[in-house]
């Protein structure tokens, strides 16, 4: 491979610190490269003031730091324009703005919200909220045995009193990738809008809303090397220049009196109050950071990571694979015939082998497929085939250990 | 009838002092995991129509099971989990509350023990059924008395 991986590897300065680390919970959160640390750090230290407000040259410095933070986001998903990008505090935060604002205006008594059994909290809840609110119902789309999303009950819920239909571009419990395009379009073609969550796929692979042709499209920055704290909705302008606002505060005004306030045009109307401008820079980091690197040989490197991971759990007795679709995100969920997830997790970390266990904030997902908590390992771009032959040797002993 | 459950030797006959020195000589994460497995094997688990609802504490990396009545002014405790691991951290929350009088399971300080055990990352790891929330659970009832 021509991919340097321990080098891309050595930019990360936590592993300095744990050398001997195998991190393989980058679903949850990855590690930060330095680039996006000294790009924080260096906001602070030569261009920090508030954003959008200030008379003097540094505020105005930091606003062109934010500003372009917002088009570097706008570029990296191929969004129309720059005002086209809301900064949130992540993907949660995205999804509830869109309920809060998108869903409290245009949902009423007898629509549907169609999400689907794959789903993150994060996209179920908000949706059973604001449908509480308004006399909608949200309806799962059911998923099958394979974890593949059962396409002819989709069309059969795609009815014309669906409104929005929630989706995940990747599972973060068990990696299924959704066939956004054709479900987005199905549900256009039905008179729906599509909201397309991208928490586990935007640090994997090239995402293009326009292609894509999502309504909404999401995401975290701290999944995808960026800071914590900073997320991004990304919604058409039309559909933006509809909504009003969700929260109140300073920033998102035109004016303000006793007889009425107007609100600021978007995206300022969605950011009420101090965003998080440190992070947003960082963010751009994080994009600058994964532009200089060559992203199809990093998707290449992390699904040869899934293929060696996939060929030795075979050699491994008594280890299932739950979901096993062809077109994954490079995660995989595990169920074991004689120990608890948590156990093996357990023994795992005493030989520094970081993984997550549960049910990955997808409890419907995982009781339709009949398993009360699996052991997930995710990969990013740092991880290396010794991380895969570390973690298999280990689950090996553990298994043994535990029979 | 009382449940068969009940029938485990912590707190009786397996005291703190006693398990203290087993965890003691554990001295890497290792071998407290494999201790704890160990110590799994010693407790009697719950039938499954005890494995309900109503034992259970709430949590998502595994689900633990409690129930308890009092017999003499002394509370008794029993407990299981589907992990091998959080059964054997329940063997310590069972020598320190089973069998006891309200004002010892009050008065007692887990967080300490735990501490000096080297085992404070289990308070509230895994989320709601952290051992912090399952002895919180123990000591409410002990409360009520
Ligand atoms: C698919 C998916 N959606 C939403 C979220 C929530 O993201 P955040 O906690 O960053 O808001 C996650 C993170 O776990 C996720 O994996």
């Amino acid at each position: 491979m021509s991919l340097d991986i321990s080098a891309l590897r050595a930019e990360f300065p936590l592993f300095g610190h744990y050398p001997d680390l195998v991190y393989l919970d980058n679903a949850a959160t990855t590690q930060k490269p330095r680039a996006v640390l000294d790009a924080e750090r260096a906001f602070y230290e030569t261009s920090n003031a508030n954003v959008h407000r200030g008379p003097h040259r540094l505020s105005i410095k930091a606003t062109e730091a934010f500003e372009a933070a917002r088009a570097k986001v706008a570029r990296f998903i191929n969004a129309e324009r720059d005002d086209e990008i809301v900064f949130t505090r992540g993907t949660t935060e995205a999804i509830n703005l869109v309920a809060y604002s998108w869903g409290a205006a245009n949902l009423k008594p007898g629509d549907e919200v169609l999400v689907t059994a794959l789903e993150h909290h994060a996209n179920i809840v908000p949706w059973q909220l604001i449908a509480r609110q308004t006399g909608a119902t949200v309806r799962a789309i059911p998923v099958l045995a394979d974890g593949s999303l059962d396409r002819t009950a989709f069309l059969s819920l795609l009815q014309p009193q669906v409104k929005l239909v929630a989706i995940t571009h990747a599972s973060n419990a068990i990696g299924t990738r959704l066939p956004v395009l054709e479900l987005t379009a199905a549900a256009h073609v039905a008179g729906a809008r599509v909201l397309i969550d991208g928490a586990q796929v935007i640090a994997h692979e090239s995402v293009d809303v326009q292609a894509l042709g999502a309504d909404f499209y999401v995401f975290s920055g701290h999944k995808m090397y960026g800071p914590t704290g900073i997320g991004v909705l990304y919604a058409k302008a039309e559909l933006l220049a509809g909504m009003p606002p969700w929260q109140g505060g300073g920033e998102m005004i035109d004016r303000v009196s006793f007889d009425g306030t107007t609100f600021a045009e978007p995206p300022a109307r969605f950011e009420a109050g101090t965003p998080a401008i440190a992070q947003a820079v960082g963010l751009a980091a994080a994009i600058d950071w994964l532009n200089t690197h060559d992203r199809a040989g990093l998707r290449q490197h992390e699904a040869h990571l899934c293929a060696l991971l996939d060929a030795g759990l075979r050699k491994i007795a008594g280890v299932k694979v739950i979901g096993n679709t062809a077109d994954r995100a490079p995660l995989r969920s595990l169920v074991f015939e004689h120990a608890h997830p948590f156990d093996v997790a357990q023994f795992l970390d005493a030989r520094d082998i970081a993984v997550r266990v549960g049910r990955h904030c997808a409890e419907p997902l995982l009781e339709s497929l009949g398993v009360t908590g699996t052991l997930r390992v995710s990969f990013a771009a740092y991880n290396t085939v010794r991380d895969v032959e570390r973690f298999l040797a280990a689950l090996a002993e553990t298994l043994d250990d535990l029979a | 009838m009382i449940s068969p459950a009940f029938q485990h030797p912590f707190g009786s006959t397996i005291d703190r002092t006693a398990l203290s020195a087993r965890l003691d000589a554990a001295n890497s994460w290792e071998a407290k995991n494999r201790l704890l497995v160990q110590l799994a094997r010693e407790l009697p688990g719950f039938s499954d129509t005890e494995r309900n609802e109503e034992h259970r504490v709430s949590g998502c990396e595994s689900t633990v099971w409690v129930m308890t009545y009092w017999h003499d002014g002394r509370l008794q405790v029993a407990a299981d989990s589907d992990s091998r691991v959080i059964k054997g951290l329940l063997t310590l929350l069972l020598t320190a509350y089973h069998d006891q009088a309200p004002d010892a399971i009050r008065q007692f300080d887990l967080e300490g023990w735990l501490a000096k055990l080297g085992l404070t990352r289990f308070l509230s790891a895994s989320r709601g059924n952290g051992l912090r929330a399952i002895a919180r659970k123990i000591v409410a009832a002990a409360s009520d008395k």
